[in-house]
């Protein structure tokens, strides 16, 4: 087997290799157990291993491309998996103390389908409790750790899983996103992180209670916008078991790979994207912006007129669906949750029905002021978060300074590291988030950018051409 | 809100600290603000939205008079 630095590595670039027989699956899969063991115990990316079932699957992947059977891009590839999917035989706890031994005899549909195309899943990634918060502190399992400064949260709720794609602890992974729970962490772990159209990727097999029915969905984390395209490609698809997922068909995710962006039109939203938005990251956006006018985009304003009601929406949506879950555990095990879980879970079974009602015929409002500014732009693009990752004692303490202001992580609106992420949960369009930079102190920050509903096609041509001119999927922490 | 938070203690078997009662008040009084202006938008003939399509499809007003 050729040498290897796992650092760094792209599905792009290891695919071919393993297809030509010029790189070994088990030696692949065997290495990134070994690394897993040496940095695990630093940065908690994995709550469980599933090391015997990865050799089984990397011996398989081994003998099936040895005999010419080679099955495509993804196999033999090693991936993880957010502890809220399940993996037949894998303990799946959902970060939270109630599941802790719970061993699903079933496969989640993505998980299906990554076996199906060869993949070998090496095993569970940590997460902030039931997916409900987005900094990964877990009371029963501990912290994550942010590679690029472990004093730092790596995000949430789908924390384990940026971590590992950062640190080169697999090479793809799977998260779940209600309130960017996926783009969150890929920010402020520099890695990409997609939320697809709601219904694009079946939920099946996703934990219940760790993500509202209607704004919940299951994404990926890679290193390159390609890599991202090539799993979706995979997991993408009508299942069903999934009545919620569309029979949309499925196109070839990478064939907008490469493709030029000149006079698309990008809009930008006013105001919403401002709220206490870090120095730093303001000016890593505004150069991204530049970047890609100078690849031949324009920019235009738009203007979705009910912008400020998406925290509203948000937790009128979520919590009411969430509490339809916990109910049972509510009643039988209510301090097996974390204080701070149970009393939002009790807060939550007080808000009256027709909040919920209301808040779902306000969101089609809303997604069809989306529509419009649609017809103006092909794409929208953001900042992922206000700010870069904070520190631990920052998130315990419940505030950050920067720029000589005081910002609560917390307020009446809710979780403020999902303020910027949420509209994309409650409009349910596609969202990717990719590394648009870095702080002067090393830090990765990130950028969104949002396509109409299953035009996830437009979002990686575009998340595409950035990254081939920006480069900054080429830098790794120093682990 | 504090009293809603006591019934639903007795019938959950939470076994709440007073302290505890007012925290939970507390939120869910902050999200009752929170959802206020969302009786203040025009909704009228719009229904809820439970799927994503390719585009959004609008409800179709009715006609006065007409149901």
């Amino acid at each position: 087997m050729k040498a290897l630095d796992l650092e760094g590595l792209t599905i792009g670039e290891i695919a071919p290799l393993i297809r030509k027989k010029q790189i070994s699956p088990l030696e692949l899969t065997r290495r990134y157990l070994e690394r897993i063991k040496t940095l695990n115990p630093v940065l908690n990316a994995y709550l469980a291993m599933t090391e015997e079932g990865a050799l089984a699957a990397a011996k398989r992947a081994e003998r099936e491309i040895t005999k010419g059977n080679y099955r495509g891009p993804l196999h033999g590839i090693p991936f993880s998996i957010k502890d809220n999917i399940a993996v037949k035989g894998a303990t799946t706890t959902a970060g939270s103390k109630i599941l802790s031994d719970w061993v699903p005899d079933f496969d989640a549909t993505v998980v299906e389908r990554l076996k199906e195309a060869g993949a070998v899943i090496l095993g569970k990634t940590n997460m902030h409790e039931w997916a409900k918060g987005s900094n990964s502190i877990n009371p029963f399992y501990g912290t994550s750790r942010n590679p690029w400064d472990t004093t730092r949260v790596p995000g949430g709720s789908s924390g384990g899983s940026a971590v590992a794609v950062a640190a080169g602890l697999c090479l793809a992974s799977l998260g779940t996103d209600s309130a960017g729970s996926v783009r969150n962490p890929a920010s402020l772990c520099g890695t990409v992180g997609l939320k697809p159209t709601l219904g694009r990727v079946s939920s099946f097999g996703g934990v219940a209670g760790t993500g509202g029915y209607t704004v919940n969905h299951f994404g990926v984390f890679t290193r390159t916008v390609k890599d991202c395209a090539l799993v979706l490609g995979h997991i993408a698809g009508h299942d069903p078991k999934d009545p919620l997922s569309s029979d949309e068909p499925v196109p070839n995710y990478t064939k907008p790979i490469g493709k030029p962006v000149k006079g698309m039109k990008i809009g930008i939203i006013k105001g919403y994207f401002e709220q206490s938005l870090v120095g730093e990251v303001r000016r890593a956006f505004e150069e991204a912006l530049r970047m890609l006018k100078a690849l031949g985009m324009k920019t235009q304003e738009v203007t979705i007129p009910h912008m400020d009601l998406v925290p509203a929406l948000q937790a009128a949506s979520t919590r009411p669906e969430a509490n339809s879950d916990h109910d049972h555990y509510l009643r039988t095990r209510p301090r097996d949750y974390s204080p701070g879980l149970l009393y939002s879970l009790i807060a939550g079974l007080l808000i009256p029905a027709p909040v919920y009602v209301t808040a779902q015929r306000v969101r089609r409002l809303l997604c069809q002021e989306f529509d419009t500014a649609f017809e103006k732009v092909q794409v929208i693009v953001a900042p992922t978060l206000f700010s870069t990752a904070p520190t631990i004692e920052e998130c315990n303490r419940g505030y950050i300074e920067a720029d000589g202001q005081r910002i609560n992580l917390q307020d009446r609106a809710g979780n403020f590291l999902t303020r910027y992420t949420i509209p994309f949960n409650v409009t349910g369009l596609p969202t990717i988030s990719i590394c648009c930079g870095f702080s002067s102190s090393g830090l990765p920050i990130g950028m969104q950018i949002s396509a109409p509903p299953f035009q996830e096609g437009t979002v990686f041509q575009v998340a595409d051409a950035y990254e081939k001119v920006a480069e900054w999927y080429k830098r790794n922490p120093q682990l | 809100m504090k009293d809603a938070v006591r019934r639903l203690n007795v019938e959950y078997g939470f076994n709440l600290s007073d302290q505890e009662i007012d925290l939970v008040a507390k939120q869910a009084e902050e999200a009752a603000l929170l959802f206020q202006p969302l009786f203040e938008v025009d909704i009228t003939d719009i229904t809820p939205l439970t799927k994503i399509d390719k585009r959004i499809k609008k409800t179709v007003t009715r006609k006065k008079g007409k149901k």
